[in-house]
């Protein structure tokens, strides 16, 4: 069965912009590409607990990630773009020759822990 | 709809008393553009500064920019083309309906009292992001706020600018503008340019492997672009210049070293209102520059025989 989809958006942050200058194989790099930022009631609904790694799923492929609290609406999802991003994004650019960056349809599941 | 209505940072600085940032947040990707072209500084008709401005932002997450905005109007993802076409039905005083208005996440009395302000102004502009660009509706939401800007102009004066985002991306689309007529997605394969986006642009060829070769310049796509473009990219021989070992490096076959541009060696930048800036390097570095690397490569493409065939060699074929 279908699970609830999230609008998932890839953007940039001050950090993220820093350590790409620094180094992409920076442990605080990846770990900033690999976070998810979700809302709080989204994340309850979910059974998702704060720092604990998910797996979100789009039309094109899937990513782990590890999920923090955020400041979003419900029903979005925000992530500072990077590697795992690129296999969850759109492909086809409509003719216009820019990829679908935001407001991929995702869903997300945990993983339980060992 | 068509053409951009827009102007330098410079007069931003100096004249715009509304400022309305669209899909982006300045304060986290553009952290000084607040402090030295818009909101915060003391222009020659704005001697108040901050005071003598109005901020208002519309994006669809509470970002760190809200912090600097008067107004924040939170709308829902994708649906910044019909608040836009809202907006330019307001501006001509036709009657919009509130139902389809709440759709968005607003309210139509928000979008009225915007609509208002931006009327009173002596003189607003628009910056829109990629929260903008490339959200549903893409080019298209583009199109309808430089249409909007353009139509403001019946009322007072009013631009519109793009907020770019990696270094000088201004600079590419200008100089393959002047040179070929078009800002991206060129091909030369025949010997003259033809633009086509969605056939001809770098994403799409990628992802349909299209190529049988690539060469990349101060770019990191292995690190950016959709996955299949990624394993295109490993596929084919690809050729990277870069000052770092980037995701990209790591897949192509050839990664030259190359100097920073503007920090070891000298080039022209262009800001994002597409005024070019010449760089002087402070650094020296071991390393050639992007240029020089280039000028090299022509130089020895030029040393080898033509593959197509020449027109003296063929045979008519017809006896």
């Amino acid at each position: 069965m279908p699970g609830k989809r999230y609008s998932m958006n890839a953007g940039r942050t001050t950090k993220q912009g820093q350590q790409i200058n620094v180094g992409k194989d920076g442990a605080e790099y990846q770990a900033i590409v690999n976070t998810i930022h979700m809302n709080v009631d989204d994340m309850k609904e979910a059974g998702i607990t704060a720092g604990s790694n998910v797996r979100v799923i789009s039309e094109q492929g899937e990513a782990v990630f590890l999920c923090q609290e955020g400041k979003v609406p419900p029903g979005i999802i925000f992530v500072p773009y990077g590697p795992p991003t690129c296999r969850l994004m759109g492909q086809i650019t409509d003719g216009t020759g820019m990829p679908t960056s935001k407001g991929w349809e995702v869903e997300v599941e945990p993983i339980a822990s060992k | 709809m068509g053409g951009k209505v827009s102007c330098t940072l410079g007069e931003v600085k100096n004249r715009a008393d509304f400022i309305l940032y669209w899909g982006g947040n300045p304060a986290e990707c553009h952290p000084r553009h607040f402090t030295k072209y818009t909101i915060m500084q003391k222009g020659k008709f704005l001697p108040e500064g901050r005071k003598g401005r109005t901020m208002v932002l519309v994006d669809i997450r509470e970002t760190m920019s809200v912090k600097a905005a008067d107004i924040f109007l939170q709308v829902r993802p994708g649906k910044d083309f019909e608040v836009i076409t809202a907006l330019r039905a307001l501006v001509k005083g036709n009657r919009v309906d509130t139902a389809l208005v709440e759709e968005t996440g607003l309210k139509l009395e928000q979008l009225q009292d915007l609509v208002d302000r931006m009327k009173r102004c002596k003189f607003g502009v628009i910056f829109f992001g990629m929260g903008l660009s490339m959200t549903r509706g893409k080019h298209m939401n583009s199109a309808a706020v430089l249409t909007l800007a353009a139509e403001m102009n019946a009322f007072t004066k009013f631009v519109a600018m793009p907020m770019r985002g990696h270094g000088n991306v201004a600079g590419a689309d200008m100089v393959l503008r002047w040179t070929t007529g078009y800002p991206f997605g060129v091909n030369l394969c025949r010997g003259f340019p033809r633009f086509n986006p969605g056939e001809f642009s770098t994403v799409d060829l990628l992802v349909r492997g299209d190529i049988d070769a690539a060469f990349v310049l101060g770019a990191d796509p292995g690190a950016t672009m959709p996955q299949p473009g990624i394993d295109t990219l490993a596929r084919v021989p690809t050729i990277v210049l870069d000052p770092k070992v980037t995701h990209t490096s790591r897949l192509a076959r050839v990664h030259i070293t190359t100097s920073v541009t503007g920090i070891s060696s000298p080039g022209t930048a262009y800001r994002m209102d597409e005024v070019p800036l010449p760089l002087r390097p402070v650094l020296k570095s071991p390393y050639p520059s992007d240029e020089e690397v280039v000028r090299r490569i022509i130089a020895a493409v030029d040393k080898k025989t033509a593959w197509l065939p020449r027109p003296e060699t063929m045979s008519s074929g017809v006896a």
